[in-house]
């Protein structure tokens, strides 16, 4: 915990360079929920992960940017027998799933003068996934770059002048690309900073 | 600064990247394979020697064999014929013709790897500590057991004079330094185990 509140600030920290007027940046602690193929694989909820958005206001209440993000799905699963055909394999595995997406994003404010501040944006991009099956020393490793649509619904709680808390539910669809033979996607909930 | 925070950031996320196994038994696999074409329900007897080749020294073309000490071995057997036992085979001696030749044998393996941490530290004008770089050598033994299932008559129908392999099992582990059987033996349980089509009932 203590790692993730330093991490975060020192996110925040290199966030505020980025710091223009018209735009906000948002910083977030990010959780993950595996769906489809990706939650067959891992059905454990990812604690690890960290969601960066920049939004530029075009108009006051429409705002384009991008966003930037990495999530990282962990399960031990117990010993297990996997039979293919005439061979069965008996052992321990770990899986993890690294995503970092990458999108550019469209954002629709309800309220930007408001105290509180309902948003909507959809993302469009792709992301690095990559998958890896741990067993005995050895790994089997599977990546791709699908093509990505990330909805996306939040609020945004003006706490102070130029900043924020947020909170925000994103369900990235990752389209099947790379060895993925089906589709990779996620839900993600954020709690984070916005600065603007 | 920038860098810094960026290098800061980078160190910090993998420093929360979670882990793989603890103990060298979570290495532990267990592998298995057969022939789909082969009929082991009308199989009665087996034999099997009572050492365990661990390795072959050649020396001036001479070939000697190593064994795995008795009190290491005779766990392994017993174990080996209380699953064949319970499969519906007898054991038989060499000289009685038996249906099925088991084999067991274990291979003790050492890998070594290079690693190298190269100077990624640029040293910089405002920040500048350098890490020198610096080679290490280091290794990971592993133990497997392996264990053949052979049928001889097999081997009047080979224009080479040898019997096709029925069944195959490979276990294999990251040795530990206290050497434990269990994991050996549990390992055989569990060829056995996940090879439910070599009963004879």
């Amino acid at each position: 915990m203590k790692r993730l509140i330093l991490t975060l600030t020192i996110a925040v920290a290199v966030a505020t360079f980025c710091k223009a007027q018209n735009s906000y940046v948002d910083v977030a602690y990010s959780i993950g929920f595996g769906t489809g193929d990706m939650g067959d694989f891992i059905k454990k909820a990812s604690f690890r992960g960290i969601s960066f958005d920049y939004r530029y206001a075009i108009q006051p209440n429409i705002a384009l940017g991008f966003n930037l993000g990495w999530n990282t799905f962990y399960e031990e699963k117990g010993t297990a027998t996997y039979t293919i055909d005439n061979s069965s394999l008996t052992g321990k595995q770990y899986r993890y799933s690294n995503n970092a997406p990458i999108l550019a994003t469209g954002t629709y404010l309800f309220s930007p003068e408001e105290f509180l501040c309902p948003y909507a944006a959809i993302g469009i991009g792709t992301m690095y996934s990559r998958r890896n099956t741990d067993m005995n020393l050895y790994t089997v490793e599977e990546e791709g770059w699908p093509f990505v649509i990330q909805p996306e619904v939040g609020l945004r709680i003006q706490a102070a002048d130029a900043v924020g808390v947020l909170v925000n539910v994103k369900y990235l669809n990752g389209f099947k690309a790379g060895d993925f033979d089906s589709t990779q996607s996620y839900f993600t909930l954020n709690v984070g900073l916005t600065f603007h | 600064m920038r860098q810094f925070l960026t290098a800061s950031l980078v160190l910090l996320l993998a420093g929360c990247y979670p882990q793989g196994p603890d103990y060298a038994e979570d290495t532990d696999v267990v592998y298995t394979t057969y022939d789909e074409r082969y009929d082991f329900k009308s199989r009665e007897t087996y034999s099997m020697p009572d050492k365990i080749v661990t390795d072959i020294k050649i020396d001036d073309g001479d070939t000697t064999y190593e064994f795995m000490a008795d009190k290491f071995a005779a766990p392994i057997f017993d174990k080996i014929e209380e699953n064949m036992t319970a499969l519906g085979y007898d054991r038989v001696d060499l000289d009685a013709s038996p249906d099925l030749y088991l084999t067991p044998a274990a291979i003790k393996s050492t890998n070594y790897f290079y690693s190298y941490w190269y100077d990624w530290w640029y040293p910089y004008w405002d920040w500048g500590w350098y890490y020198p770089p610096y080679y290490s050598v280091s290794s990971y033994t592993t133990g497997s057991l392996i264990m053949t299932l052979s049928d001889p008559s097999q081997a009047e129908d080979s224009p080479i004079n040898r019997s096709q392999t029925v069944w195959v099992s490979a276990a294999n582990g990251l040795a530990s330094y206290s050497y434990d059987i269990s994991r050996v033996t549990k390992s055989i349980d569990q060829s056995f185990r996940q090879s439910p089509y070599l009963t004879t009932k």
